[in-house]
Formats: structure tokens, sequence, C-alpha cells
């Protein structure tokens, strides 16, 4: 049982009628204010099916007392009509006034009954002598306005107002939610995380092929990685959700701790490299180099999947996803390993600012084997020194309350933005690989040597001198890269879940705009609402990506031309 | 210490000293990175090595990341390749068949599908003994388990079953066992109890492998019998019927039906109509007869839990005695099953049989593609290079193309449905198809509009490659040909475009390629699950660009994603992708080759 005032103290209940679904009514009163109301489940609602009725929209308010109302029998649509001759029609959901009647020569009087038609065409009203008025209308797409297709839109039973996508149901009195926000979020999401993945892995991957390998090595990897581009995304899809989706879900941890391994195996195996002395590295820095960090990588998802259990029971309880759930475990760990980075970065540079001038002079009066091992030595240093104070941070942060979960680490689903954002990088990684390694190409050769031959190394190189001349190529290849990951389409459908979620968890699916209009456009009934809003999907999908290209395209004349002038 | 090329690699050394300046004797210490000659390096080893090595300035660790990311591309391609080659080639090598009892004295009969380690809940640990459980205790709670395809999907209503290995009692493989492919309800696992041949009854254990091979051929001649009467005869009667009543209507709606030109026609195609059914009732009859005598092929299946299936003859596609089959009769079960996957149709929601429509549509819009690309591409090109002011608005239109090409191929299908299909092609009814309306002719889905809206999506690739093509055409070609008096158009069609047309070819082939492998625009544009009839076909005017049609590409995403069971389909779509990454790679392949060639003209064609 609820009572409550449908209307303010001083104003008295003139028209109260349920709309379609007889989910939500509508109630007007005599100084013309009309609102609708339904019932939402709140916590601590006192009611004993625990539901609390709500004034969810409040309507543009007549000018006099409201006389009559007339729902619409398939759609939200209402009309009402005041004691001054007024009669509009409304759409409940968007809150807007969609046609204003005037009735002529007849003001004053009470209408006896106002009544739209049973195909929304059409309203008869009638007042107290038995004259009738009758309208032909057309308000084709009532549901739409810019508030509900970009705005916070409350819907009949959800509790708060939000950004909803919801286009098909089993029944009669659904009505479509069309808020393209949750889309266009979802869009921006797999394009973000695919990009994360993406970028460090072409860009650098490029560098390393256009000025740390001989040709004969690039004639074998380019090719390779060229190849990628041409798999169709179907497949890449289909691998994605079929296959790799309930490998990486069994083995989440053990993937987790691949990305961290990987890059601290290659790092150890560099310090190691520079123990060798030249004499013995140099002949071995074409190909055998290469393979041997080919060798390395392989060997750190060995090495992942092999201690991934143990890591898994030690950092997480066991079970990776109940703590991502929530269910078990604590924050520590995970805080331990996001800060891990960080604080080594900020070692490193600490470290660099306060010793390094000094470190370096000490490692030239050593001999080259010695000043390799001072090298890694130093380099363990920095690591455990991080590991300390990432762990105390960690501590100290989960002492505070904080939680490494909710937010862009939360529940796990099996088709999540990561296993999108690994197989979108079969699609972009190539695409930006190969423009990325076009523009560092297309650096001239005397700028190269010029700075080799003033004693620079390749690195020095490399970092001093080819990236800033290449660098708007670079981020030309990037924002191609991210155009493609915009509008990409099978991937998403298959692999991404489809779920129009407005979170960042990397560990839950996502519904782009791509992927909606390709699941619902066949579907749709010509001329529908539904199909007008996905032609508009398609519309701000272009211009996403419009937008990026135009960029990239901008950005890459100009760096056409500077690089034609040097 | 990697350089770029020898050259530079030469450069450096020669500047490499300078570096660590201000150190006593280090003129003496070659800089390591520079690779200095042998002899430096012993005339150093006296005093002992002197690193005089800036470790920072080398950059070692960054350049192992550096690596390492390329690395991780190459492998994740490699990687993937090999997956999808592995599975798409084994798929259709038979397997044996397995009998696994289990502890609780259930038996499982099926081919062994794949294994894998999982995590099994409490729930799925409930009733296991002491020791699996402590096993798997030490195993971090994994534990493994294997997939059976155990066929009989009509009597047990599964296609799979899982048999977790801590369950499993004892494996065997019985002989005998036979594997079943049915037109219907997918695989029968089981033994033959009768095999009825003419209506005489033959026992399991006495049938000769021969005579069941001899039955089932003479029963699949009857089949195909059936089939080429059904599709080729009856469905030529059924056209005609029905281009004869959509011409009659065509006329009602030209002259009324009340004019004599109506009636006279009417007449004549009830006639007709007549005359057609009698032969309709004439092919009925033949296939009865061949009904009755197929009737008297059956077979008597047993399966593991001792229900028996009738079955007929010729709704078998392929048996074999799973468990005895020789190398070479399992290489025949291999091929025949390629075979039957490349030339026939699919069955069973697509999950079985074969992608021949899917083949021919994938190949009938592309073909139909690249004659619309082609020119238009090419002429664009032409025109914005060779005649073409250079000015502002052309580096518009150059940008445009360069755009065209970023636009999601998503978009290019939204606008082949609105644009293409419901308006060009609704008008194109109203005009020329009135008499199929309401049912759209143009006005829907169709190979021609999914050809045209590729043939949009891939023709900046044309433009970017042709343009390409003709700038690579030496200067010097152009003027010795315009300075032997020809004509500009003389000069472009007899000298620049003989030497572009190889970088022109190689954009066309890349622009299939790409066309071929794109699905999502023809979602929206015409592919469906299963076309009922070829765009292409042995009635005037053969082809049918307006009909809609199956692609493999479709295929792989329909059949993964849509099937009843997506376990069961995933074999099939494994060689499906190999099928469509082969034909873009082969398309590649090709483009690249020719690409190199035309690099080889290119060399002879400098003076």
């Amino acid at each position: 049982m609820e009572k409550r005032d449908l209307l303010p103290s001083d104003e008295k209940l003139t028209v109260f009628k349920a709309l379609i679904g007889e989910e939500a009514i509508v109630a007007g009163g005599s100084k013309g204010s009309l609102s609708v109301f339904f019932q939402v489940r709140r916590p601590g609602a006192v009611t004993s099916d625990g539901l609390v009725m709500v004034r969810a929209h409040e309507l543009e308010k007549h000018a006099a007392s409201v006389s009559g109302l007339s729902a619409s029998q398939r759609s939200r649509m209402f009309i009402t009509m005041d004691s001054g001759g007024d009669a509009w029609l409304r759409h409940s959901t968007s809150e807007s006034t969609l046609l204003r009647f005037r009735m002529k020569d007849m003001a004053g009087g009470s209408r006896r009954f106002v009544r739209l038609s049973p195909r929304d065409d059409a309203v008869v009203a009638a007042d107290q002598n038995g004259v009738v008025n009758f309208w032909k209308f057309s308000a084709e797409h009532p549901e739409t306005t810019y508030q509900t297709l970009f705005g916070k839109v409350w819907y009949e039973g959800y509790p708060n107002p939000g950004y909803t996508w919801q286009s098909s149901s089993g029944d009669d009195a659904f009505e479509e939610k069309i808020s393209l926000i949750p889309l266009i979020f979802g869009t921006i999401k797999g394009t973000v995380y695919s990009l994360i993945f993406a970028i460090p892995i072409a860009v650098l991957g490029a560098i390393f092929t256009s000025e740390f390998i001989g040709p004969e090595v690039r004639s074998v990897v380019k090719p390779a990685m060229e190849m990628m581009a041409s798999l169709p995304s179907v497949v890449l899809g289909f691998v994605a959700a079929l296959i790799l989706a309930p490998v990486v879900e069994t083995w989440i941890a053990a993937v987790l701790l691949s990305f961290m391994l990987i890059p601290l195996l290659l790092l150890l195996s560099a310090y190691l490299w520079q123990l060798m002395p030249p004499r013995i590295s140099l002949p071995l820095s074409g190909f055998p180099k290469v393979s041997l960090i080919f060798f390395v990588i392989i060997l750190g998802s060995l090495l992942g999947y092999l201690i991934g259990p143990g890591f898994e029971r030690f950092f997480f309880g066991g079970d990776f996803k109940a703590w991502a759930n929530g269910n078990i475990g604590m924050a520590t760990p995970m805080l331990f390993i996001i800060f891990f980075p960080v604080s080594f970065l900020l070692i490193a540079f600490g470290a660099e600012r306060l010793f390094g001038y000094e470190w370096k002079q000490r490692l030239r009066r050593m001999p080259h084997s010695r000043g390799a091992l001072f090298e890694l030595l130093r380099w363990f240093g920095m690591l455990v020194a991080a590991g300390l104070l990432s762990w105390v941070t960690a501590v100290v942060l989960t002492a505070l309350g904080l939680d490494a979960r909710g937010g862009v680490i939360d529940t796990y689903v099996q088709r999540n933005s990561l296993v999108v954002g690994f197989a979108m990088g079969f699609a972009v990684i190539p695409l930006i690989y190969t423009i990325a390694e076009d523009a560092l190409n297309s650096v001239p050769s005397h700028l190269r040597a010029a700075s080799l031959a003033c004693g620079a190394t390749p690195w020095q190189t490399a970092l001093w001198v080819i990236l800033p001349t290449a660098a708007s190529g670079i981020f030309t290849a990037v924002m191609i890269g991210m155009g493609r990951a915009v509008g990409e389409t099978m991937i998403v459908v298959m692999a991404a879940g489809n779920t129009p979620v407005l979170d960042w968890n990397i560990f839950s699916g996502l519904r782009a705009l791509s992927a909606n209009i390709a699941v619902e456009l066949p579907e749709a009934v010509k001329d529908g609402t539904l199909y007008r809003v996905l032609f508009l999907a398609a519309l701000v999908l272009f211009a996403m990506t419009f937008i990026v290209n135009t960029v990239a395209e901008v950005v890459r004349l100009r760096f056409r031309k500077r690089a034609a002038q040097l | 210490m990697k350089a770029k090329s020898p050259k530079e690699r030469k450069d450096n050394p020669e500047a490499g000293a300078p570096v660590p300046s201000g150190e006593p004797g280090n003129h003496k210490t070659p800089a390591p990175e520079g690779g200095q000659p042998a002899g430096a390096g012993k005339g150093s080893s006296r005093t002992g090595i002197r690193a005089a090595i800036d470790f920072k300035a080398r950059g070692e660790p960054f350049v192992w990341i550096m690596g390492g990311a390329l690395a991780l591309g190459v492998l994740m391609i490699v990687g993937f390749l090999a997956l999808v080659l592995w599975n798409g080639i084994v798929t259709f090598y038979p397997g044996p068949v397995e009998v696994v009892t289990l502890k609780n004295g259930e038996r499982i009969a099926g081919e062994p599908f794949r294994s894998e380690i999982f995590r099994p809940s409490e729930e799925q640990l409930k009733g296991v003994d002491a020791e699996s459980r402590r096993a798997i205790r030490e195993a971090e709670g994994f534990a493994s388990r294997t997939l059976y395809r155990i066929g009989n999907f009509d009597i047990y209503n599964e296609d799979f079953k899982w048999a977790v290995e801590h369950r499993v009692a004892r494996t065997e493989t019985p002989p005998g066992i036979f594997f079943v492919e049915r037109k219907e309800w997918g695989p029968f696992i089981g033994f033959i109890k009768t095999l009825i041949i003419d209506g005489r009854r033959i026992p399991g254990e006495k049938i000769s492998m021969d005579a069941l091979y001899a039955a089932h051929d003479g029963a699949v001649e009857r089949r195909n019998a059936i089939r080429s009467i059904e599709v080729n005869e009856i469905g030529a009667i059924n056209f005609y019927i029905e281009e004869e009543r959509l011409a009659l209507r065509r006329t009602a709606l030209d002259y009324g039906k009340k004019s004599a030109k109506y009636r006279a026609e009417k007449e004549e195609f009830e006639r007709r109509t007549k005359e057609r059914r009698a032969g309709f009732a004439v092919l009925k009859k033949k296939i009865a007869s061949i009904n009755a005598e197929d009737k008297k092929y059956t077979v008597i299946l047993q399966e593991i839990g001792g229900r028996e299936k009738n079955l007929r003859l010729s709704d078998i596609v392929r048996i074999y005695p799973a468990n005895n089959l020789s190398i070479f009769g399992k290489m025949g079960v291999y091929f025949s099953r390629w075979g039957e996957f490349l030339t026939d149709d699919p069955r069973e929601a697509n999950t079985e049989g074969g992608v021949l429509p899917a083949i021919f549509g994938t190949v009938m819009m592309t073909l139909l593609m690249v004659v619309f690309v082609a020119p238009f591409g090419v002429i664009t090109a032409l025109y914005l290079r060779e005649y073409a002011k250079q000015g502002a608005l052309v580096s518009i239109v150059r940008i445009c193309v360069n755009n065209l090409a970023g636009v999601p191929s998503i978009v290019y299908g939204v606008f082949g449905l609105g644009f293409f299909a419901y308006t060009v092609g609704v008008r194109i009814d109203l005009l020329f198809y009135p008499e199929r309306l309401p049912n759209p002719t143009f006005g829907t889905g169709g190979l021609l509009w999914a050809s045209l809206t590729l043939a949009l999506l891939t023709v900046p690739v044309v433009i970017v490659a042709t343009e390409e093509a003709l700038s690579a055409v030496p200067r010097s070609m152009r003027e010795g040909s315009l300075a032997c008096g020809a004509s500009k158009w003389q000069t472009i069609r007899n000298i620049v475009m003989p030497q572009a047309m190889p970088g022109i070819m190689t954009g066309l082939i890349l622009a299939m390629a790409r066309g071929a492998g794109e699905v999502a625009p023809l979602m929206l544009v015409g592919v469906v699950k299963l076309a009922p009839e070829l765009p292409f076909d042995t009635f005037f005017p053969f082809l049918h660009p307006e009909r809609s049609f199956m692609h493999l590409g479709f295929h792989i995403y329909d059949v993964g994603f849509q099937s009843r069971n997506s376990e069961a389909g995933k074999p099939m779509v494994f060689v499906t992708t190999l099928l469509l990454i082969g034909i873009i790679a082969f398309m590649n392949a090709f483009a690249i080759m020719v690409r190199n060639r035309l690099r080889r003209k290119f060399v002879e064609g400098h003076f």
C-alpha cells in the first residue's frame, strides 16, 4: 500500500489515466499541470512489493484546467485538452509536446471528450453542444528527440533516468529505448582498448624494423606484418570469440602474467646481452638477435602458462574470476601490479636525476663486461626498489579503503573488451605499422648518416633525429588505425558480447555503433523509428571516422611537404 | 649493435671515438658499437678492454622492447595462421570412434573432438572419489576433459558430450563401429545390426564392406536421380509457370483485365499451365517409382545403448567403419569430404555439407564488383593524374578519396541499403517490375546492390593504386612519345597505359581481395543464410543480379554464431575460414607477383 499526492495540494485532480502497458499513469490537475507516474524498485521502500511510485515526467503545463485526456493504444502518446480550448498531443517519455490544436470559436466551453484514433493519426474532440472537431495529423516518430537520443531518459520500470539502448522485445507494450550514448561509448571503449594494445606494438615494431634491423630480416618481417592486414575481419572475430575467448577465460591469470613477464624478460635479456663483449655480440646483432627476441617472447608466454596457476593462487586467492567479481581476495596484490610500472619509472627517473652522471662516469672507467654487469645489477636493484615501493603504496592504499576492483577491473564475462582489444589488434596493428614504417623510412637518409657520423648511436639517432622528423607521420598512422578501430564491425559483433554497458571495465563486453547497425538494421522495419535511428547511428559513426581521417590526412599532407623540404 | 645497413655501420666507427672524450687512454679503445677490426681489439686487450661505452646511449633495453613488439606482432600473425591452417586441414580427417565407460557405468561412443584443461566447480566435483580430488587440488584445481562428438542427435538430443578424465573408467576403440553421416540429424555413431538389400536381410556380422559400399553407391545414384528431376525438370516447370503468370499480370496491368489481349493471353496461359501440370504429374510418377525401389534398401543401425534406428541407404551421405580403416581408407574419406565441401550444397543449417553456393556467391559478387570498379576507378585516376589541373580542387578530391578509404565498411552498407535498395531499387521495381509487386525484385538487397556497394568501398584503393602506377611511368617516355608527334591521348593509350597496366592490375586485385573478405556491409545489402537459388542458372537471362546470395564470410559468421550448436559448426567454420583466407591470400600473392613483374619490366624500360 502506498499513498501519494499526484498534484500540489492546491490543485484538484481532473484527469487520470493509465498509458499503454498499464505501467504508467498520467494525472492532470485543475491548474493545468500534468505529470506521468510509474512504479520503480527502490531499496528501503516501505511498500510490501518494494516498489515506489515516482513522478517520472513533468510535462508542459496547460494554461487552464486539464479537462480531457486520451491515451494512444499503440505508443506512449496521449492527447490532453484544457478548458480553454487547447488540445495538445504529447509523448510521455520524451516529455515533448508534439502538436497543438486550437479549437476555434469554442473557447470557454468545457469539452466533453477528446479521443485519439486507434491508428494514432486523428483526433476527435466534442463539446457539450455536440459540435465535433476532427483533425488528421501525422506524428511518426514521437519518441525521438535530441533528449531521448543523446540525453538521460527515465523509462518505465527503470529506477533512475539513464542512457539506455534496448530496441526490441517480444512485448507489444514495449517501448524502444534508443539512447545512442551507450553505443558511442561502446565504440570509444573498444577503440581505446584496442589502441592501448596496438599502438605500442605497431609503432615500436615499426621503429625497430626501420632503424635496427638489416634489409634481409626486414624483407621477411614486413610482408608478414602486412599479411595480417589482409585477414578478413570476420575470421578474426570468429577466432577471437570461439577460440580465444574461452582460452583467455580459463587462463586469464596466465595471460595477465605474460603481459608482465614478457617485458621483464626482454629487459633482462637485454642486460644479459650487454654482458657479451662487443666483439661477440656485434656479428650476432642481425638475424640471431631477432631470433633470440622471438625466443624470449615465446619463453615469456610459456612461463606465464606454467606459473600462471601459482600466480593466481598467490595473488588472487586461486580464482581470478571470483576475485574480479569481488567475492574473494583483497585488493593489495592488484594494486601492487598496477603501481609496479609506475614506481619503476619513478625510481628510474629519480635515480637518473640523482646519480645518473656519476654512474656514467664510473662505468666508463670499467672494462666493458664489468660495466655491463653493474648495469644489470643496477636494473635488479631498481626492480627490487620499485617492488618495495609499489607494495608499500598498495598496502597503504588498501588500508585507506581503495580497491582495484570497480572501474577498469570488474566482473569478468567471457566475451570482453580484453579479447576485443586483442582481436582488433590484428586489424589495426598492420595498418599503423605499415604507415608508420613508411613514414620512418621516408626520413631522408642523409639525416641518419649525419647523426651517426657525429657519433650518435643508432638508438640516439632513432630517438632524437628520426622520431621527431617522422612524428607527424606516426601520428597519422595512429589516427588511421583509430579510424579503422572505430569502424571495425565483424570483430566487435562476434567477440564483444554486444551488451550496451556504460563502464570502463576491461573484463566486460561492449556494444559498438557499427556492431549495432550490423545486427539490427537487417531486422528493422523500413522507415520505422529504429530504422531511422540506425541511420543516425551510421551518420554518427561516419562523422567520428570522418573527423579522425581528415585530421590524419591533413597531418599527412603537411608531413609530406616537410619531408620533401628536408 | 645493430645498424641500418653495412654502409652506415662503417660510417660509425670513424666518429665513434670522440664520444667518451676526456678519458685518458680511451683514444686506444674502439667504440665497441663501431665494430672495429679485430686487430684493434687485440691491441687493447693487453691493457684490459676498456668499456668506454655509454650504456645509456646504446639503449639496449629499449631496443629489445621494440624488437619484442615486432616479434609479438609477427608471432601473432604466425600463430593465427598456424591455428587456422591446422584446424582447417585436420577437420576432415576421420578420427577413431572411442567408447568411453564412465565410473558410474554410463557408456559414451563418439569421435574425440578436442581436449582441454578446465577448472571444475564444486558442483562438478560432486561425487568424485577422494583420490581424483586430491590430484585436482594438486594441479591448482585444473582437471582435463575430452569433448566427444556423439552424434545421434535424434536419439540423445545433443551432439556433444564431455568426458571428464577423473570420471572415466576405461576407453576402448571397438572394431565394427560405424560412423554414418546422414542427410538429416547429423552423424550416427553405432553398429550396423541388419542391412536390407532389395528386401534381403543381411545380419550385421555378415556384411562385407564391398557389398555395403556397392549398395550405398546404388542408393546415392537413385538419390541423385530424384534430385536431378526435382531441381532441373520440375524446377523448369515451376519457373515457366511463374514467368507466364507474371507476363499475364503485366498484361492485366498494362491493358486492363477487360481487354481482348488479356483475355486471349489468359486462355493461352491456362492451356499451357494445364500442359505443364500434366508434365509435372509424369515427373511425380517417375519420382515415386524411384522412391519405391529405394525403399527396399535400408539399414538398421544400433547405437551404443542398444536403441535402434531404421535408415534408408539413400539418406546416408557417407558410411565408414571408423576403427578399422586403413590409412588409405582414411585418406579416401578425407578427400571425399573435401570434395563434398567444395562441390555440394550445405545441409543441416549450413553446419554440414558443402559451400558451393557460398563460393559461387563470393566469386560472382567479386567479379561483378570489379566490372563496376575497374572503369570507374581507372578513369577517375587517369583524369586526376593526366588531365586535371593540379590545384586546390584536385587536392580536395584527393583528400576526399583518401577519406573515403577510411569510412567504415558498415557505413557503406547502410548507404547501399538506403540508397541502392530502398531508393533506386524501389523505383526500378515500380517502373519495370510492377507485376511482381508487392514482392520486391530490385527493391531489396541483392547481388547487384552488394557488388555496387563493395565497388564504392574499394574504389579508393583502385584510384590510389592507379594514380601511383601512372606517376611511376618515367617522364622521359611521355616526352619521347610527345616529341615524336603523338597526341596526348595517343601517348596515354599507347605509352603510359601499357606501362602502368601491371600497377593498375595490382590495385584491382587488391581491391578484389578486400572486397572478398568484407562481410559487414553485405549483411545489409543482400547476403542470406541460405539462398534458394543461385544468382546464375540455366534460365534466361542466366545472370540474376537481383537475387540474394550466399557468401563465404557471412557463412562463417552464420555458422559460428547463429546456428543451433556453435560447437557442431566449428569444424565447418574452420574449413570455410581456411578457404576464404586461401582465396584472399591467393589474390594477394598474385598481386604481389604482378607488382614484382612490373618492377622488372620497369627496369628494362629504362634506356
